[in-house]
């Protein structure tokens, strides 16, 4: 009984904090539409802070309290609003899921480079009133710092319903959401409304964070806190992202079953740790799954501003023999390491083209791709390999059941998938990751499943051999490149014939509109069922090369964490293109690796600028993440630019030569050795970037002298004064023809006056 | 008996009953209009026809078959199609493959039945509506009175027996209108389909519909023959205002 008292006060003061937490996500996105991913990473971030302030420098608690939970925390929440969330208006829902999860990276990276995480004293965080604040109720002991957590969410719970249901402005944040132009029209601020929200919402956040770290009793981490408040998304989805009271319902029975687990089971059971930690994603996907069904809506916004135009299939061969060749010639002048971190970037590009062809071309959402990895390479390790030793080789069948596998996995993540769209498939998607993450890959335990021995994820880390299918054996790293590149490309060009497939457009039809697909009669749950699958498949196949790239890999390479980064890098490439897969991977693993070591270079040449360098190099860790956040203003992503600045260099056979020719020149003086892998790198990046940029510049100039490019209706009378023929039109499309109205005959002669 | 009937079908939304025992029908080979207001429950009446807007309460019958319960694709493959006030096209595809992947839908549903030959059925609408001209391009680029013309032809390709229609002619030039006007009698007299209409453009609505429902305040105040409801008080009440509130 003691026992139960005991844990039943921590359930509910653990809880009490995931309500507080829940409660920031519903006010945040009641008002704004957006659905905070960063949450838990503005409450990691707080955490940090009120280390700093109250141990770091020993403030005293109500300062550091003031000054995290009155100052600090509104105002990042108001800025985030200000600067980044503001410009989601009229993106698509993947632009909005992207975005803050942006955010939460980057805060990631900017906590582990203030607070670097080896530093030699672990960071102890304390309770209110000290580790021995205890009041005594009979034979149970409660500490001080659990009263108040389950105090201040009771508080706040009543305090938001109140602030809701009984205050105007309460009402008008309800009212944002649904309408706010109509609000505006009726005296509403709805941007005030929604940045103040945010405020609210972020104070939430850091007020969580700093009741519910000391009570988990582990030193402070900037990946778990930001996890832990995850938790907390469970909680929010019981009470719909709308239900308060069932949002606390929700907070608390995860808190109190969590300790539950904790406390009643046996000792004996190694899993019951993972298992409770796994609880609230497994909670969060069983209330995903019995959620009622959306009610099918059409297109959210009339017209995005996203644009996906997509190739031939002409052109898809084109450019995967291009991409060959492009590969071959770097592979002659490139130095070993440079070599693989090529193959491993192709291998990201595979796992990126799962998600281009499920967010791009089904607009559905998978937030842990690597986590389907994770399970294929688990299953080549355990049956896709022959011979040992130097001679090991993972075999066709290997890969193929992995195949299968991961495929069916995907097919049971889709369940949800069936009725919900968006950001509740999101989430579904990523309550799998995290459950893969903290029940699957930490199995280090040999286990008897169906009678079946075999230890999951053993000793931490699993070695998969290179591969060989047939008479063709990819051991040598060259090899290897070539298998991933051409992998990559049959890939890719089988999913542009799928795209102009039927098949293909009937996926058009279910992203772009589904309440119209429906009234064509199409039932989506073959469609969404296959398309799940078949990316989940090629998910895994890209895991698999990654870890036969990588050679032995651990837990860590399947992190949730860097599926979210893969993901919006792909998006920021460009979801909807082929070569979007491609940027993510060579930007994710390839680019951010050439700038950290090319920095760290020049800080061992130059090291009187050491410090300076030593920034930057931090500096690259939050880059991937700051350029993801900038989405909300360039949703197309970036390949687009790219295509429409090809489509101009296209136009001009000079330009075209001359950008080939020096190319042609940096390569060939790198084959001979003339200049260094350096050189050739940054003089490419000049050649691709700079010599396009002036030429363009020309080309268009020399356009711009011979056809005027036509003008826009609305911009005629502004950017050129309106002609005869102009009027002509404009009578014709109003049937005014012949129409003599006595003030038209004014305005006429007055314009052709212009015109001539 | 009726295409379509529904009986005292009623929608409501929290407080605000949107539709109240609303009971229209639509005949096969005719042309029905719907018109009333902005906000007298047109669109909504077509959503819960389709299926997209659950019933408070009330029955729908289609073909004879009770279909309150049945999910929005089911209702399509009895024969019943639709376009939408708010344009849902399929903005990543072009005009043509907009109407082409809607019989490649069809034919996924009605393989046991009758397969068509997509691309000759999508040529033959396409010639039928008159988008020969903009077939080619991005649907997103199109004017909005041809993007509702995409929506029909669309719509016809699932070779409906009865077609709602949602504001069709809205952004149409006036020509556009005549040729749709004669468009929409020839599939319903030559073809026997049952069309129902929401309109604004009453010189369309009179011209070409046989009846006509008018619908205020989600009541239906008054359904007749064109010339029956024009004279109808209620209806002119509705439109312009009752002499007292003028006064």
């Amino acid at each position: 009984m003691q026992t139960f008292l005991q844990y039943t006060i921590l359930g509910l003061a653990i809880g009490g904090s995931y309500f507080i937490a829940a409660s920031g996500l519903v006010v945040t996105y009641t008002t704004s539409g957006i659905f905070n991913f960063a949450q838990g990473a503005i409450a990691m971030l707080a955490v940090f802070t009120y280390w700093q302030f109250r141990w770091g420098w020993n403030w005293p608690a109500p300062l550091a309290l003031l000054m995290v939970l009155g100052v600090l925390a509104p105002l990042l929440g108001a800025l985030l609003y200000q600067i980044v969330m503001k410009n989601l208006r009229g993106t698509s829902e993947v632009t909005k899921i992207i975005v803050p999860i942006g955010v939460m990276l980057g805060f990631q990276a900017l906590a582990t480079w203030i607070w670097n995480p080896t530093s030699s004293t672990p960071r102890q965080f304390q309770k209110f009133f000290g580790a021995n604040a205890f009041v005594h109720f009979g034979d149970i002991k409660v500490s001080w710092h659990e009263i108040i957590a389950f105090v201040i969410a009771i508080v706040i719970a009543a305090g938001i319903r109140l602030l809701f249901v009984r205050t105007r402005s309460g009402v008008a944040m309800r009212a944002v959401v649904d309408d706010p132009e109509l609000l505006q029209l009726n005296g509403g601020r709805p941007e005030r409304l929604a940045m103040i929200s945010w405020a609210g919402g972020s104070f939430l956040a850091a007020l969580a964070g700093i009741l519910i770290q000391p009570m988990i009793g582990s030193a402070m981490s900037a990946g778990q806190l930001t996890l832990l408040v995850i938790d907390a998304f469970a909680a929010a989805m019981f009470g719909r992202l709308r239900s308060l009271p069932r949002t606390f319902a929700g907070a608390l029975v995860i808190g109190l079953t969590t300790t539950y687990v904790i406390a009643y089971f046996p000792s004996k059971w190694t899993w019951a740790s993972s298992f409770r930690n796994s609880l609230p994603m497994i909670f969060l996907f069983i209330v995903l799954i019995v959620l009622p069904q959306d009610r099918l809506r059409g297109a959210t916004v009339l017209r995005l501003r996203e644009r996906f135009r997509m190739p031939s299939i002409r052109t898809a061969w084109i450019a995967g023999l291009v991409l060959m060749i492009v590969v071959f010639c770097l592979k002659v002048i490139m130095e070993r390491t440079a070599v693989n971190t090529l193959t491993l970037a192709l291998t990201f590009a595979i796992i990126a083209l799962s998600l281009v062809l499920l967010t791009g071309f089904a607009g559905e959402i998978n937030l842990a791709a690597l986590s389907f990895g994770a399970i294929a390479v688990i299953v080549v390790y355990h049956f896709g390999t022959s011979g040992s030793g130097a001679e090991a080789r993972t075999t066709l069948w290997g890969i193929l059941l992995a195949a299968v596998v991961t495929a069916l996995v995907g097919a049971v993540i889709a369940l949800p998938a069936l009725r919900l769209r968006g950001l509740y498939l999101a989430l579904a998607t990523m309550a799998f990751g995290v459950f893969v993450s903290r029940m699957v890959l930490t199995e280090r335990n040999e286990r008897d499943i169906f009678g079946l021995k075999f230890t999951i994820f053993t000793a931490g880390q699993l070695t998969i051999p290179k591969p060989k299918i047939g008479p063709f054996d990819f051991n040598s790293p060259d090899a290897f490149l070539f298998l991933c590149a051409g992998l990559f490309v049959v890939i890719g060009i089988g999913m542009v014939y799928l795209r102009h497939s039927g098949y293909g457009r009937r996926l058009a039809a279910m992203k772009d509109s589904p309440a119209a697909s429906a009234t064509l009669g199409m039932s989506v749950i073959r469609l969404k069922l296959s398309i799940f699958m078949m990316s989940a498949a090629i998910a895994g196949i890209g895991g698999v090369m990654m870890a036969a790239q990588i050679g032995t890999v651990n837990s860590d390479r399947f992190d949730i964490l860097l599926s979210l980064s893969l993901m919006m890098i792909t998006v920021v490439g460009g979801i909807g293109y082929i070569s979007g897969a491609l940027f993510a991977g060579i930007f994710l693993i390839a680019f951010v690796q050439m700038l950290d070591l090319t920095l760290k270079k020049f800080a061992v040449d130059y090291s009187s600028l050491e410090a300076i360098f030593m920034f930057f190099v931090s500096a690259v860790t939050v880059l991937p993440a700051t350029i993801g956040i900038t989405m909300g203003k360039n949703p197309s992503g970036a390949v687009s630019d790219i295509v429409e600045g090809l489509d101009q260099i296209k136009q001009s056979k000079p330009l075209m030569f001359t950008l080939i020719g020096l190319e042609a020149a940096i390569w060939a003086l790198t084959a001979t050795e003339v200049i260094t892998n350096w050189h050739f790198v940054i003089l490419t990046l000049i050649n691709l970037l700079i010599v396009p940029v002036v030429g363009g510049k020309i080309v268009i100039a020399r356009m711009m002298r011979g056809v005027p490019k036509p003008i826009p209706p609305e911009l005629i009378g502004i950017d050129r004064p309106f002609t005869a023929e102009d009027l002509a039109e404009m009578d014709h499309a109003l049937n005014l023809e012949g129409v003599v109205i006595p003030s038209a005959g004014t305005v006429r002669e007055e314009a052709s006056g212009v015109s001539a | 008996m009726s295409l379509l009937e529904t009986s005292a079908v009623k929608v409501r939304f929290g407080g605000n009953i949107a539709l109240n025992d609303v009971s229209i029908s639509v005949e096969a080979g005719s042309v029905t209009a719907l018109i009333g207001p902005n906000g007298a429950g047109k669109t909504t009446l077509f959503n819960t026809i389709t299926g997209l807007q659950p019933l408070t309460s009330g029955h729908i019958v289609f073909n004879g078959k009770d279909v309150t319960k049945e999910p929005p694709h089911k209702r399509t493959r009895m024969g019943l199609a639709r376009t939408f006030q708010r344009l849902e096209l399929f903005t990543s595809l072009s005009v043509r493959d907009n109407v082409r992947v809607a019989g490649e839908i069809r034919n996924r549903w009605s393989f046991r039945t009758t397969n068509m030959d997509v691309n000759a059925e999508t040529d033959r609408i396409i010639s039928l509506v008159g988008l020969q001209g903009v077939a080619d391009r991005e649907v997103g680029e199109i004017p909005t009175g041809q993007a509702r013309v995409v929506e029909l032809a669309r719509a016809l390709m699932i070779q409906p027996t009865l077609l709602l229609l949602d504001e069709p002619a809205s952004g149409q030039t006036e020509e556009e209108t005549e040729a749709f006007g004669e468009l929409l009698k020839s599939l319903a007299h030559n073809d026997g389909l049952g069309i129902c209409l929401v309109e604004h453009d009453m010189a369309l609505v009179m011209k070409v519909c046989e009846t006509i429902h008018v619908l205020d305040f989600g009541t239906i105040i008054a359904s007749g023959t064109a010339e029956q409801v024009r004279n109808d008080p209620a209806v002119i009440d509705a439109y312009l205002g009752s002499p007292e509130s003028v006064g």
